[in-house]
């Protein structure tokens, strides 16, 4: 039986050997496929290259900087970059319309800078186009291409009633058929293949990339027992291709966007400049930190007192200026991390919510884990605003613990009387290492193959039920 | 006469062309006013702003009187592009470019790359407006309501009929398309001038806008009526057609975007925040002189104010904030260029992709392309500039902090207020 299933998948695909539209189809796609992977993955390791080498300048112009006034390398501040995972020559995801870099100083928490969009060439909806994108949403136009007349043009020709009559039954028909189908794709699935290999090699897990290939090779698949269901059913070529046209208009142009527009209403967000005036009286209320003198910090002065049996601060153990710039940043962080942490669960929340229109649309599904699986998904962007906001705490606090413990309070406070005193407050450069090396990496593989399990079951429940329509189909096809 | 009128019947009974039809006219309707609504949210959201904005100064005014220093450091200015009468149609760069800047009199290059941006995973897919609705799928629906004109009728076997009772050869399939095209453009620019309506649109911007939509319809009708020539069947049809979709719509823009970028290099911008940042620190460390030299070279009208007796003063700070910004100007003038001309190359180029020039001719029309938001970048470097030249009489004449003084100060007006 398995013998003339193959046969007739065998036969499907010389027919399209042999006809002009389908190898050129095909062909085309091979091109666009291979330009758009090599052009995708030249540039995501330049990004790579460049932003690791941005990073370690960061790093070392901060370390390199002179004897100074502990608060001053404060504000002199940090550098953090997002360097793209290795899978990100797959799917770079939102790494063209987020910035890439952040700016760490004292008492504020910077957005990222420099999103490529805003700079790029203008050119219209679908300009950044990579491999991802047509995957996602042009391969399936060449499945519907070659593959709508995969039943229905048995039934123009009146091929169908001598072949049901050889003793081939419609479900290994459609079985045949469909592995013919299946087969294109695997192929089509090589550039995908050989730039995993390449993220592989560049130290990305296996089980990542697995899951990458696998997630596409389900969605791929989805599109094929779609299109052989729809050729079963119709009566005509042209009615099965309108149908799937109609559904590819739908699954690739109307709902992705929809799903956009529907959770921004949903759950609208408000813009980070409203934030933050909201967040100005909360961190007024805390207190400005270079102004020991302020009355928010009365208490803390009369704590340190209290705990160090003196009766000024000038008698202090520790520099009562430091002790205020540390405990303020403290303060005015916990401040700013709740304002960014609603932010960021609201995003997650649209973009969950965004997400769930897989079940309208395979496409949405398919990009969602696609980007999770690569590490270039939302949450892999706000793990980089997490751990930026790490480094720029840890290192802020380091800063004011040298100001806290090696800088005397008598003369921190004299430091504006003349070029002599303000000498004197410089510390030693060696200080400055309180700061970490960063090197961002997107989250294990096993975490980011938990965030892809919904899109892998909306997949597979595509799969499930289209697969069971067309065996459904397939046991009563009739001539 | 009754051709036409035949033609409408045929038209009526034809469900797939319908389908079609009522999709498109559901789609536009259903575009225009996410659009309407989305102008109408940044609208709210700006008087939100303009508001909170204008409470929080005074609030600022009332802690800081002791000097202009701490006036200019902790008072923040918001500066925005109010969206236009017609930005409902066309969202353009406004996702991904700021409209909306909070800015103080600080170094500027350090604030005017920040941006306000939303959810990236929204930017990431695109809005459903009417310039996607008309440029992306328009298209799609007309080469599904044309490509079988001829092949179907020729499938059914009345194409040598049809041709020959016809009294001219072209003339049943050209009222048939005709109708075709002119009804799908009816189902995009009706709701274009419904939501032009309510939003106050001016006519002329319609006008444009239609045209645009038209000519593009246009376009698509004389791609399938070249193919059509070819006499195939309409699955082979169809599939050349979509073709030339992918090729015009995405193919071509996505080779346009590659070479633009690629023939006209921008600096870095991650490098112009780290001169910047550079150039202000490193004041720190220098002799005062090394400051003001350069400010004065800008300023000579502060030449006789720029003895610094203190180890810090807040005119030598102001000083050293804008030869931060001086240090950096080749740089950020080069990045203002860059994009410039890639504008203008992508512009000329948009020509060999029909969808794109539509999109960017709706885009300039709503005023949402790159054209505005380079014009509004720039209103926000005068609107420093002012803020800086209220401030530097103040603080190098040492004047004391007054209500009245502080009323002078400038404030930014957006410009379709």
């Amino acid at each position: 039986m398995m013998n003339s299933v193959f046969s007739i998948a065998r036969e499907e695909s010389r027919l399209w050997l042999r006809s002009r539209l389908a190898l050129s189809a095909l062909l085309v796609f091979a091109l666009l496929l291979t330009a758009t992977s090599t052009l995708t993955a030249l540039r995501m390791s330049a990004e790579h290259q460049q932003r690791t080498e941005q990073q370690a300048l960061a790093e070392e112009t901060f370390l390199s900087q002179p004897d100074r006034h502990p608060h001053r390398m404060v504000h002199y501040g940090h550098y953090v970059f997002r360097v793209p995972p290795p899978l990100s020559v797959v799917d770079p995801g939102v790494d063209a319309v987020t910035g890439q870099s952040i700016f760490l100083e004292g008492h504020r928490q910077n957005t990222a800078m420099f999103a490529d969009a805003g700079a790029g060439a203008n050119i219209g909806s679908f300009e950044a186009l990579n491999a991802a994108l047509v995957y996602q949403l042009f391969v399936p136009l060449l499945l519907i291409a070659i593959g709508h007349g995969l039943i229905v043009r048995e039934r123009e020709e009146n091929t169908l009633a001598p072949l049901l009559a050889q003793n081939v039954t419609g479900v290994m028909l459609c079985l045949g058929k469909w592995i013919a189908l299946a087969g294109v794709t695997l192929v089509l699935l090589l550039p995908l293949f050989v730039m995993t290999a390449v993220a592989v090699a560049r130290g990305e897990s296996l089980l990542a990339s697995a899951g990458l290939i696998g997630i596409y090779a389900l969605y791929l698949l989805v599109w094929c027992s779609l299109i052989l269901l729809v050729s079963a059913l119709v009566r005509s070529r042209s009615l099965g291709l309108g149908v799937l046209a109609l559904f590819w208009l739908g699954a690739v142009l109307i709902v992705p966007r929809s799903a956009v527009e529907t959770a921004d209403t949903v759950m609208p967000a408000e813009g980070k400049l409203e934030t933050d005036l909201r967040m100005q009286a909360d961190l007024r209320e805390v207190g400005d930190g270079h102004n020991a003198g302020a009355p928010e910090f009365l208490q803390l002065q009369a704590n340190l007192l209290a705990q160090y049996e003196v009766d000024s601060v000038e008698d202090l153990p520790v520099n009562f200026r430091g002790v205020v710039a540390e405990v303020n940043e403290a303060d005015l962080t916990d401040v700013m991390n709740r304002y960014a942490e609603e932010r960021m669960a609201l995003e997650a929340r649209q973009a969950r919510f965004a997400e769930s229109f897989g079940w309208l649309s395979p496409v949405v599904a398919v990009s969602a884990g696609s980007r999770a699986l690569s590490g270039t998904d939302l949450a892999t962007h706000h793990r980089f605003l997490r751990e930026a906001e790490e480094v720029r705490f840890d290192f802020v606090q380091g800063l004011n613990r040298v100001h806290v413990e090696q800088l005397d309070y008598i003369i921190d406070i004299n430091r504006s009387n003349d070029t002599v005193s303000e000498r004197r407050t410089r510390m030693s450069a060696e200080n400055w290492n309180v700061l970490d090396e960063f090197s961002f990496q997107a989250a294990p593989a096993t975490e980011r193959l938990t965030r892809a399990t919904p899109a892998l079951t909306m997949l597979s429940a595509w799969f499930l039920l289209l697969t069971a329509g067309g065996i459904f189909v397939a046991r009563r096809i009739r001539p | 006469m009754t051709g036409l009128l035949r033609e409408i019947r045929f038209l009526s009974r034809d469900s797939a062309a319908l389908l079609w039809l009522g999709i498109a006219i559901f789609i536009a309707v259903v575009s225009v006013f996410l659009g309407l609504r989305e102008v109408s949210s940044q609208r709210a959201e700006l008087d939100n702003l303009i508001a909170a904005d204008r409470l929080e100064r005074e609030v600022v005014m009332g802690l800081y009187q002791d000097d202009w220093g701490d006036v200019a450091y902790y008072t923040f200015h918001l500066t925005y592009a109010p969206p236009s009468d017609f930005a409902f149609a066309a969202q353009g760069q406004r996702d991904t470019s700021p409209w909306k800047h909070n800015i103080r009199a600080l170094a500027l290059e350090g604030q005017i790359h920040e941006t306000d941006a939303e959810n990236p995973d929204f930017a990431l897919v695109g809005r459903l407006d009417f310039a996607f609705v008309a440029n992306l799928l328009a298209p799609l629906l007309l080469i599904l309501l044309l490509h079988d004109l001829r092949s179907a009728e020729r499938a059914a076997g009345r194409y040598e009929l049809l041709c020959a009772t016809a009294t001219s050869r072209g003339s049943p399939w050209l009222a048939r398309a005709a109708l075709r095209s002119s009804a799908l453009a009816l189902c995009l620019i009706g709701p274009l001038w419904a939501g032009g309506l309510l939003a106050g649109t001016e006519a002329a911007s319609l006008a444009l806008a239609s045209l645009v939509v038209v000519s593009h319809i246009g376009f698509w009708w004389a791609v399938c009526a070249l193919m059509e020539r070819f006499g195939w069947s309409s699955p082979v049809n169809l599939t050349a057609l979509v073709g030339a979709w992918l090729a015009f719509a995405v193919i071509v823009p996505a080779a346009i975007k590659v070479s633009v970028e690629s023939i006209v290099p921008l600096p870095d911008g991650g490098e112009i925040l780290f001169t910047q940042r550079e150039a202000v620190n490193d004041a720190w460390d220098l002799p005062k002189d090394a400051t003001m030299e350069p400010f004065i070279a800008r300023h000579p009208e502060w030449a006789d104010y720029t003895e610094v007796g203190q180890p810090f003063e807040w005119k030598w700070y102001y000083a050293f904030q804008q030869v931060g910004d001086q240090t950096v100007e080749p740089l950020s003038l080069a990045f203002r260029e860059g994009r410039i001309r890639r504008d203008k190359l992508a512009g000329s180029l948009a020509w060999l992709s029909p969808p794109a020039l539509a999109e960017r001719a709706l885009q300039a029309l709503a005023g949402t392309d790159v054209a505005a938001t380079l014009a509004y970048e720039q209103q926000v470097r005068e609107f420093h500039s002012v803020l800086r030249e209220y401030y530097y009489p103040r603080l190098f004449r040492d004047e004391p902090v007054s209500n009245a003084s502080l009323e002078q100060r400038p404030q930014f007006r957006g410009t379709s207020e």
